[in-house]
């Protein structure tokens, strides 16, 4: 059988992000695999030298539309460390609700891309019309669909009146029942399963050489999860799990990204309960005194970084972020070995890759 | 179970659910993040605003004749991310539930919300100075007395000198 090169990109992989690989096929089979990134290279690591701390809520929520909550939210936490600031504790709460509602939606959208890619356009169309659910309700409570605008340093800048948590209470109820159903699909049906078990393996020993985070490691039987592992924001005083597959397959990530939907309903109704009274946010404008710090939080494709260095001005001087597709991607040269080259858009949907934070 | 079938029928009779929109309403909840809105009136001129925009969308200069402040928002520029509004003292600067900014190119640059501040001169010195808005007493006092109504019209040098006094 004859070996051959075949392009793959840069244009529309899987989502419509720059990603350039070079297959080396057999036949149908894949057998090697270069990945060449920095297509949508943006510079936003030196934009973000040229505002000061107050402009880069704004920018950093810009770095990645799926996960764009977990930016400002991390780098609020870096700076709140720096500054020693103690935020109030209905904020921390809110922060954790503004996380999962996001969650739910960014992992609603990687499922229906799965079923886009496998050519089941219905379900694709059926799991977003239960996405739109969530994307009023991020409407409703922040005002945008996409970016919460949800945080500013020392707390959040917005707050969940009675008439809020009811209407958020209805809305996070009308997911449950469809949320059963598609899992079901998910899991069960016998064409989803037919293109998802047994598809871009990624060994546990191979998971953890890789560094993989999020989904993509408790796909792969890896229980890490940053809520849990070192706690931030209010997640220490909720109970929830982590769900973990042994399947190791596309159809294991997809699993745990909706089983991970359900939890982050259960997050929220919690943190609804426990809501405490009191202010969302500090009352003062904080100095930001020199220093240096590191925060992480668990977005929905796994863990992300940021570091951030201060000088005593408002500009910060350093602000670096690792950010989950970073580790995830390498894994690629693991998973798509051995697989059809028909499997290549649906083995990289996997592992819900942004192109944008990573190249940034 | 786990057929889709059941789901696909009930979408089926369901009907289509987007929004006819431009050609009927569309879902606009209360609080939406639109089109910034000015109060000239209510603003001290205090530049937080200006200050927190990531885009730069806000800019507040003195005109030329030294008259006042020009504010000028451009729409095209803004990002939506109320960071204005949230450091706003007097909430001069509003988000409104306006979401319809389209607009012909040729307009591009003139697609802005404006607004001036003249000065008034100190009551005491006529040093001339921006007003001090009425919302900004309600946000420093409890409850604003005639004293305090006074200091307004003062100029700071003239209002530290009345307060040692
Ligand atoms: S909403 Fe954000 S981007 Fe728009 S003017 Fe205000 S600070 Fe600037
Ligand atoms: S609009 Fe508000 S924030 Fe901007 S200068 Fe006026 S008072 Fe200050």
């Amino acid at each position: 059988m004859s070996t051959y090169t075949i392009p793959v990109g840069p244009l529309h992989v899987a989502l419509e992000e720059p990603m350039y690989f070079r297959v080396q096929v057999e036949g149908e089979t894949i057998v090697g695999l270069d990945i060449t990134a920095g297509h949508v290279h943006r510079g936003m690591e030196f934009l973000v030298m040229r505002r000061n701390i107050y402009q880069n809520i704004t920018l950093t929520e810009r770095l990645c539309s799926l996960c764009s909550n977990n930016h400002p939210f991390t780098y609020c936490m870096a700076l709140e460390k720096i500054a020693g600031i103690e935020i109030p504790e209905r904020a921390e709460y809110l922060r954790v609700i503004a996380d999962e509602i996001k969650r739910i939606a960014s992992n609603l959208f990687n499922a229906a891309m799965l079923a886009h890619i496998i050519g089941f356009d219905s379900l694709f169309m059926h799991v977003m019309e239960i996405r739109e659910i969530v994307q009023d309700t991020k409407e409703t409570i922040y005002g945008n669909r996409m970016d919460l605008a949800a945080n500013c340093i020392g707390g959040v800048k917005y707050d969940l009146s009675d008439e809020k948590i009811k209407y958020l209470m209805k809305q996070i109820d009308r997911l449950k029942k469809p949320l059963e159903e598609i899992i079901d699909i998910y899991i069960n049906n016998k064409f989803v399963r037919a293109r998802t078990e047994g598809v871009g393996i990624l060994p546990k020993e191979e998971a953890i050489r890789y560094g993989v985070v999020g989904p993509v490691a408790r796909g792969s039987g890896i229980d890490y999860d940053v809520r849990v592992k070192s706690p931030y924001a209010a997640y220490d005083k909720i109970k929830f799990n982590v769900h973990v597959e042994n399947g190791c397959d596309v159809r294991a990530r997809a699993i745990v990204r909706l089983r991970e939907i359900q939890e982050a309903i259960n997050i929220i109704e919690q943190c609804l309960k426990k809501l405490p009274n009191g202010p969302t946010c500090i009352d003062y404008l904080p100095e930001i005194p020199a220093g240096e710090a590191v925060a992480k939080s668990e977005a929905p494709r796994g863990e992300l970084i940021y570091y951030l260095r201060t000088n005593g001005t408002d500009m910060p001087e350093r602000l670096k972020w690792r950010v989950p597709t970073y580790m995830n991607w390498e894994a690629l040269n693991v998973m798509m070995p051995g697989n059809k080259v028909s499997d290549i858009p649906l083995i990289i949907s996997s592992i819900d890759p942004c192109i944008s934070c990573t190249e940034r | 179970m786990s057929s889709f079938l059941k789901i696909a029928i009930r979408n089926l009779l369901k009907g289509p659910s987007t929004d006819p929109y431009p050609f009927g309403e569309t879902f606009v909840p209360k609080g939406l993040r639109g089109k910034i809105k000015y109060n000239a009136k209510a603003c001290v001129a205090c530049r937080m605003c200006e200050h927190v925009c990531a885009g730069g969308a806000i800019q507040i200069r003195e005109v030329a004749d030294k008259s006042g402040l020009e504010f000028i928002l451009w729409h095209n520029t803004c990002a939506f991310c109320g960071l204005c509004e949230h450091y706003c003292p007097t909430k001069a600067i509003r988000l409104t539930e306006d979401y319809h900014t389209a607009h012909r190119q040729e307009d591009k640059y003139r697609y802005v919300e404006k607004g001036f501040i003249k000065y008034v001169n100190c009551a005491r010195c006529a040093t001339p100075m921006v007003p001090i808005a009425f919302e900004l007493l309600n946000v420093a006092h409890d409850q604003v007395n005639e004293d305090i109504e006074k200091l307004r019209h003062l100029c700071p040098k003239c209002r530290q000198e009345r307060a040692l006094r």
